[in-house]
């Protein structure tokens, strides 16, 4: 059996609001209904988590303005995810919510306490997805004038965590004594400050409110890059990760097995749920024809330039692909923003022409194509060959309720008959259900 | 007719030790409890539940958080901003206030939570600004101190200016959504706002919509002359523990002046008076209600200087309890220090200290009884209504009950209290009257 999440690509930002199946999103995406269903559903089909992605910018790499950007709604408008896991967890029993939480962005002390409140809301089922922010854009909505070195941003998240950790266990477990006839309602001696002094936070705490149900909400990590790597080895339950073969879905698993035995920690302590994008359909005539309308539509000039456009934001800001001729050869660089996710797309480019490039496959995560049944056993096959503690993140690019439905009620069916996913949550907690095999 | 507010904060109700407490002091951290607040509150037609906040385990009396954690007085406390969205979809009309710091928030942040609020309250969320008051709470965010009293309120004043300008970074008519040309926003109408000030940098634009029906309802409690100040510029509705007719006049007179110097309308800034009620069957039930309350003297002594402790960050610990209330200044909470002093003049610190409440005026009785007195006390001040609160350890099911079943109808019935709301924002229902 394996695990799965979904990823939600865009936060609670804007799924697309034109095309066939986008009805009236441009206009109702504010409010929470969208993701409630989303949610419902995801419980339906027996995942474990919902995977809140969030960024705090309106990105103008591409073309120098926010003329694309606002243009398609790409990346931006997107509300803070934080305040919709209370709504999204009173409409479901099981699911885990996992919002991300940037370590430039939160004071550690806000975020761990934000983390504990929402534990206690959602009665043990909240997560955080901990990244260090892409680009300068967002540095500069938070009073930097450029953002770090990608190597400081991680030596950074690394202190970060360690502060939220500390600050986590700051109440012991007996702490609280409710002693109704002394009375008493907690034991001061079993509440510790930290007296954290790092080189990037300073924090006294202890933390002003008590553990929850998970003690310790779960810990997300998306970064594959070492920095990133090594981050997740040492604090993350679960990961995000891109792969696109199962044998560099192994070949990723068996490095974090190392670095996770490294830290002191078993393998089996960190579910690294590999990105995919599937093309699942009743038919595998059904979804061969998806896949070629898929490749159709990523010629169409307007889709070149949506991709251009993602490739200038992972540059971190740094490169514009709007200025490069489209028939001469890509550019090399990989920029400082998100390089793992910069490097997938562009390996084996050396040859092609930009537009060949932007056209060609996503290359976001591996690819499976076919019916439910065909798919559902190629998952299968590649989680045998990567091993143990794998699963997979769902991502739909252009979401909208019908590919929700495709994947929770005509995938999911299909994995479940053959044994691959859960039928049950057996446990209360989104970690116990998590780690549970 | 006069507004109704309730302040309250996300933590365990301090009833958990009397006979009223039931499980809540075991299960409020699933906000459930707040929940049903919400809702009996939306029933008795309240304008805004007020959710304090702080952000520290504080450890001055006595050098230890054993009186703090004994009393459960400033932690354990939640996020008062995750409860918000709950209270929200449990209820339709009422405005629900979180406490957000200006000293410990960064600016977009706190922009962008707000106006994620606003949309997903459908326009019902309001900000209580706070500076923040205690050294502890700037120990846990990377400070040795926190910044000087009035310095606090020259930041504030900047970031709200920078909230404002990140809301308004979107223009009115940016957001288009042409079918025909995939046209989602104008980005001609949507700009940076490139703030470098004295205390911020922030680049912007707004990475979301701008909040619904325009900014949030704006909620104050400065006390101070600084923090009058900032509260009659800027605030929507400003909460205030003035005590006594004398000092609620002398306090409304002051912020409405001080609003006016800023070019505002005073009635657009709704001044309500903390009350605690303590109601009963009849009169004499009411009064033996308050006796018990006074009983706990004990308790009320520690528990008092244990707050006062918290909130100025003096160690009330070290002085004698049968001494006169000493003498002494803050960084902190000025006017609560203040007040103490006030009332504790010619008082032991322990006489002082047990009998000291923070009310605008004694309001005991049956609910028609107290229900007539707050109309006259807001008939002879002028304000615009009152933020009911509740004795130490009084916040239970049955006190909500009491307020929201029995004095809002009497009030309601005398015509001091509105029966329905009108179909507007939050903030339309604030200045209905």
């Amino acid at each position: 059996m394996f695990h799965l999440g979904w990823f939600l690509g865009n936060g609670t930002g804007m799924y697309p609001w034109y095309g066939t199946w986008a009805n009236t999103y441009g206009r109702d995406w504010t409010k929470p209904d969208f993701f409630i269903d989303l949610a419902t559903s995801l419980e339906r089909g027996g995942f474990d988590l919902l995977f809140i992605e969030d960024t705090a910018m309106l990105e103008d790499t591409y073309g120098g303005s926010l003329d694309m950007t606002l243009k398609y709604g790409m990346m931006a408008p997107k509300n803070d995810p934080m305040p919709y896991i209370p709504l999204l967890a009173q409409a479901t029993r099981h699911l885990g919510l996992v919002g991300t939480v940037s370590t430039i962005q939160y004071p550690p002390y806000l975020a761990a306490r934000q983390a504990v409140t929402l534990d206690h809301l959602t009665e043990g089922r909240a997560g955080i997805n901990v990244v260090t922010s892409v680009s300068h854009r967002v540095a500069q909505n938070y009073g930097y004038d450029q953002h770090l070195s990608p190597a400081e941003r991680y030596e950074m998240a690394q202190e970060w965590m360690d502060v939220v950790s500390a600050l986590w266990e700051s109440w012991d477990p007996d702490a609280v004594v409710l002693d109704y006839d002394e009375p008493r309602y907690a034991d001061y001696t079993k509440v510790h400050p930290i007296n954290h002094e790092g080189k990037y936070f300073k924090c006294r705490g202890p933390l002003n409110t008590i553990p929850g149900p998970q003690r310790r909400p779960v810990v997300a990590q998306a970064g594959n890059s070492t920095g990133g790597r090594e981050l997740a080895a040492a604090h993350a339950d679960t990961m995000l990760a891109l792969a696109k073969t199962p044998d560099e879905m192994k070949a990723l698993r068996d490095d974090m097995d190392a670095r996770l035995i490294a830290h002191g920690r078993k393998p089996g302590d960190l579910k690294i749920l590999f990105m995919t994008v599937p093309f699942a359909a009743e038919t595998d005539g059904d979804a061969q024809e998806l896949v070629r309308r898929e490749e159709d539509a990523r010629r169409d000039p307007e889709a070149i330039a949506q991709r251009l456009w993602y490739l200038s934001y992972t540059s971190g800001g740094t490169i514009d692909y709007s200025r490069y001729d489209l028939d001469g050869p890509v550019p090399q660089e990989i920029g400082v923003g998100e390089t793992t996710t910069s490097k997938a797309w562009l390996e084996n480019s050396e040859n092609l022409t930009l537009r060949e490039l932007a056209s060609g496959p996503l290359n976001y995560g591996i690819d499976f194509v076919g019916s439910f049944d065909t798919v559902a056993a190629k998952m299968g096959e590649a989680i045998e060959v990567a091993g143990p503690n794998s699963g997979y993140l769902f991502y739909q690019p252009r979401m909208s309720r019908k590919d929700v439905i495709n994947i929770t009620d005509g995938l999911c069916p299909a994995l479940r008959r053959r044994g691959l996913i859960r039928s049950s949550y057996e446990h209360k907690t989104f970690r116990e259900n998590l780690l549970a095999f | 007719m006069f507004h109704l507010g309730w302040f309250t904060n996300f933590m365990p109700p301090k009833s958990w030790r009397t006979h009223w407490g039931g499980h809540d002091a075991e299960e409020w951290a699933t906000g459930k409890f707040y929940v049903d607040f919400a809702k009996s509150l939306e029933r008795a037609c309240f304008d805004y539940i007020m959710l304090e906040d702080s952000l520290m385990v504080p450890d001055i009396f006595g050098g230890t958080a054993e009186v703090e954690l004994k009393h459960s007085l400033y932690a354990p406390k939640h996020d008062p901003v995750h409860l918000a969205p709950l209270l929200a979809n449990a209820t339709e009309h009422l405005g629900i206030v979180a406490t957000m710091s200006t000293s410990f928030y960064p600016p977009f942040m706190l922009a962008r939570t707000l106006a994620t609020l606003s949309h997903l309250t459908n326009g019902r969320v309001g900000w209580n600004i706070v500076t923040s008051s205690e050294h502890r709470s700037a120990q846990n965010f990377g400070m040795d101190e926190l910044w000087q009293h009035d310095n606090r309120y020259d930041r504030a004043d900047e970031f709200v200016k920078i909230a404002e300008l990140l809301w308004g970074s979107w223009g009115d008519d940016a957001v288009v959504m042409d079918r025909e040309t995939w046209a989602y926003a104008d980005y001609s109408k949507v700009r940076p706002i490139d703030f470098k000030g004295k205390y911020y940098a922030v680049r912007g634009p707004l990475n979301t919509l701008p909040p619904k029906h325009g900014k949030p309802v704006y909620c104050q409690a400065g006390g101070s002359p600084r923090g009058r100040e900032f509260a009659a510029r800027h605030a929507d509705t400003v909460i205030t523990a003035a005590a006594g007719i004398p000092a609620m006049k002398e306090y409304r007179s002051d912020i409405r002046a001080r609003a006016e110097r800023f070019g505002r309308d005073p009635d657009s800034v709704k001044l309500m008076f903390l009350l605690s009620p303590v109601l009963g069957d009849t009169e004499a039930e009411a009064r033996a209600a308050a006796g018990r309350l006074a009983a706990t003297s004990g308790w009320n002594a520690e528990s008092t200087l244990a707050h006062l402790s918290a909130v100025t960050e003096n160690d009330f610990s070290v002085y004698d309890l049968d001494g006169p209330v000493p003498e002494l200044d803050t960084n902190g909470h000025k006017s609560t220090l203040a007040d103490f002093f006030r009332n504790g003049h010619g008082k032991t610190l322990k006489e002082a200290a047990s009998k000291w409440e923070i009310d605008s005026f004694p309001a005991v009785g049956t609910p028609d009884q107290v229900a007539e007195r707050m109309g006259e006390v807001m008939a002879e001040v002028g304000g615009d209504g009152y933020l009911i609160s509740n004795h130490g350890e009084t916040l239970h099911r049955r006190y909500i009950g009491e307020i929201t079943e029995g004095l809002v109808p009497a009030l309601q019935r005398m015509g001091l209290a509105r029966t329905s709301y009108s179909r507007g924002t939050f903030r339309e229902n604030l200045l209905a009257f």
